[in-house]
């Protein structure tokens, strides 16, 4: 098992190194340059940048010194141009907290209910309750989260006055939670809806197992069947949609974030593309993707965890 | 004869379909006496599987209990509820499976799938149970139990799987255990393994015991009495001897003579065709389109039991007065005279 998550982890280290390498070339070959919005600057600034951030030399070389600063100093640049002279990470770490407070708790919302409709549901089949839990997944699945956004904003922000419209940062504590409670809401739609439908199908199929019926032969009482042999068996795939979705719906609240108008991760990578800031685009890609590797790495991780055949696979 | 233990009367069961009712069962009746070991014997889809699941309540949900009932100590197990099937499930009744390897929860170690039912229905506490469960394991001859205990199914072959299949059937103490085609789905060594094991442990538990298989070869050392079923009926019932050595209904003796011995020279009897279908079950005999000897009537009318002795029945119009006397096959004459010779040595 150690040796297994050491293989994975030297895997996303590689991974992730070339992900770093595409986006900072292909970013570089985007046409437009730092300084394309700014007019003004006069060529004695244009040269004292271009000669301490080599913007001047090859993408090979600028590669080169990027390379450097990240392993020798953990210096992933500065930003040109939402806060010059700032270091990115520095940009980056008032924004990440947002982003993240919102999709946590959206998913950790959602799971649960997603997990109850789905048991209902695989109880239930074939059933009026059934048909209608499979009917609302279709919908929560099919509309993107952008719309129920704008529906929400709408309806519930604008015509109910429930909720603020729009996100507002500067609030605490429990005004903060309010003021998050319809982007939460936008997000959490698709989850439920995957995990209901997942679950479902998998309870399903389990509950048809020979092992259940076992487990009623030996004289468990339906409750006890269903819990201690369906569910358990049912989350073993589960887990493999579940973790993954932490790096879906942060790539998810990208809109929604720029609908609530929330500062967070998502609509700083569209303003730093726009604005040609190519270190701190950069940056929110590794940011992202790590994200990603580390959800993947995770699910393999908890395989090991939750189902024995896997954990034990090595030593017969 | 001792009391019977388990009734079965007149049992229909049907299962919904697209296509139309099956009925699986159709009309059945037989008894199980204290501590004997009933074999159930016929070919896929003869109904004798669905018969153990209707008599402990896990049927199939598109399933209808047409009519009929199923006495356990007086009470009809057809008139049972869920709940009421939770005290005798495992306690009173209890099932072997037939393919033990998707029998056993694949991420649930083996130890507490043994003493999950004890803890939770006994109210065992965990140590007794532990101790319970070894015992067991022991008794169904796995070595090294205690180790054993905290492993997973996938580390154990197929036969000790049944094993702990017939371990957990047994952790409650049940008076009757319903094996069905424990064998089927293990090697021939093991199957010979796990047969001697059930009828030791049937003897020293004093078990009464109902054994379904399509194999006659399996039953021959294991069962007092034999019920042979086709197409949802009983065709012939009778003890072991009496259907080894006399059987009567045509259906046995195509079974009998497609069932290879040491000295069989002649080439195995296939029996032609395939079970009718049960959506629109034939008029008469079931039988009678695959039966070689059929008569007229056969299929026009439903042959009622004929009685051959105190305890050997055959539903076949060959057997009534009026029809015309029909020898069974060479082969299997000759087989039974083979035997004979072989007792008489």
């Amino acid at each position: 098992m150690f040796r297994y998550i050491i293989d994975r982890v030297i895997a996303l280290f590689i991974t992730l190194f070339i992900i770093v390498s595409i986006a900072f070339c292909v970013v570089r070959l985007m046409p437009g340059s730092v300084y394309d919005q700014d007019g003004d600057l006069s060529q004695t600034v244009i040269d004292t940048l271009n000669e301490k951030y080599h913007f001047d030399e090859p993408i090979i070389k600028q590669y080169g010194y990027f390379l450097k600063n990240v392993f020798l100093h953990g210096d992933w640049g500065t930003s040109m141009k939402m806060r010059p002279n700032v270091p990115v990470f520095e940009v980056m770490k008032d924004r990440i907290p947002v982003t993240l407070q919102i999709n946590l708790i959206s998913l950790f919302a959602a799971i649960p209910i997603g997990l109850a409709a789905g048991i209902v549901a695989a109880i239930k089949k074939n059933t009026i309750i059934d048909h209608f839990v499979s009917f609302m997944v279709v919908i929560f699945i099919s509309v993107p989260s952008f719309v129920f956004a704008t529906c929400l904003q709408y309806f519930v922000g604008y015509k109910a006055g429930a909720f603020p419209i729009i996100y507002d940062a500067s609030a605490t504590g429990m005004a903060a939670l309010h003021s998050m409670f319809l982007p939460i809401l936008a997000l959490m739609f698709s989850p439920i809806a995957r995990v209901a439908r997942y679950l479902r199908a998998e309870l399903a199929e389990t509950m048809n197992s020979e092992f259940m019926l076992l487990a009623k032969t030996k004289g468990l009482t339906y409750a006890q069947s269903t819990i201690r042999h369906g569910l358990r068996n049912s989350m073993v795939p589960l887990a493999n949609i579940i973790i993954p979705m932490f790096a879906n719906v942060l790539g998810g609240s990208l809109v929604v974030e720029n609908i609530f108008s929330v500062p967070g991760m998502g609509g700083m990578m569209v303003d730093s593309i726009n604005a040609s800031d190519h270190m701190l685009t950069v940056a929110i890609l590794v940011f992202y993707s790590m994200i990603s590797l580390i959800t993947v790495l995770i699910v393999d991780i908890s395989y090991g965890i939750i189902d024995p055949r896997v954990r034990m696979g090595g030593k017969k | 004869m001792k009391d019977p233990i388990l009734e079965v009367n007149n049992l229909r069961v049907s299962f919904r379909t697209y296509n139309g009712k099956v009925q699986a069962v159709r009309g059945i009746d037989f008894k199980l006496f204290e501590g004997e070991t009933l074999a159930i014997v016929g070919e896929s889809g003869s109904g004798k599987s669905v018969t153990t699941k209707a008599i402990l309540g896990i049927l199939p949900k598109n399933s209808i209990i047409e009519e009929g009932e199923i006495l356990y100590k007086g009470d009809d197990l057809t008139k049972y509820k869920e709940k009421d099937f939770y005290k005798i499930r495992g306690k009173e009744i209890s099932l072997i499976f037939q393919d033990p390897l998707s029998a056993l929860n694949p991420i649930m170690k083996i130890g507490k799938q043994i003493t999950e039912a004890l803890v939770l229905r006994e109210h065992m506490t965990k140590e007794q149970a532990k101790k319970r469960a070894i015992e067991l394991m022991e008794m169904v001859g796995i070595p090294r139990p205690e180790e054993r205990f905290e492993q997973y199914p996938f580390q154990f072959s197929g036969g000790m799987r049944q094993r702990i299949v017939i371990a957990i059937a047994l952790a409650s103490n049940a008076r009757i255990m319903i094996c069905d085609e424990p064998t089927t789905a293990l090697d021939v060594t093991i199957q010979a393994k796990i047969l001697d094991e059930i009828k030791e442990i049937k003897r020293k538990q004093k078990l009464s015991v109902i054994f379904i298989t399509h194999d006659l070869g399996v039953v021959a050392n294991m069962a007092d009495r034999i019920c042979v079923m086709y197409a949802g009926k009983i065709v012939e019932v009778g003890t072991a001897r009496e259907i080894f050595y006399s059987p009567a209904h045509p259906y046995t003796w195509a079974l009998l003579s497609s069932m290879p011995d040491l000295e069989t020279k002649e080439r195995l009897f296939s029996i032609p065709g395939t079970p009718p279908n049960m959506i629109f079950p034939p008029k008469g005999d079931a039988f009678a389109e695959r039966n070689q000897y059929a008569m007229q009537v056969d299929f026009e009318e439903e042959p009622p039991f004929f009685k051959l002795s105190d305890t050997h029945y055959a539903a076949t119009w060959l057997l009534h007065p009026n029809a015309p006397k029909v020898e069974m096959p060479e082969a299997l004459q000759h087989r039974i005279a083979r035997m004979n010779r072989k007792e008489g040595v």
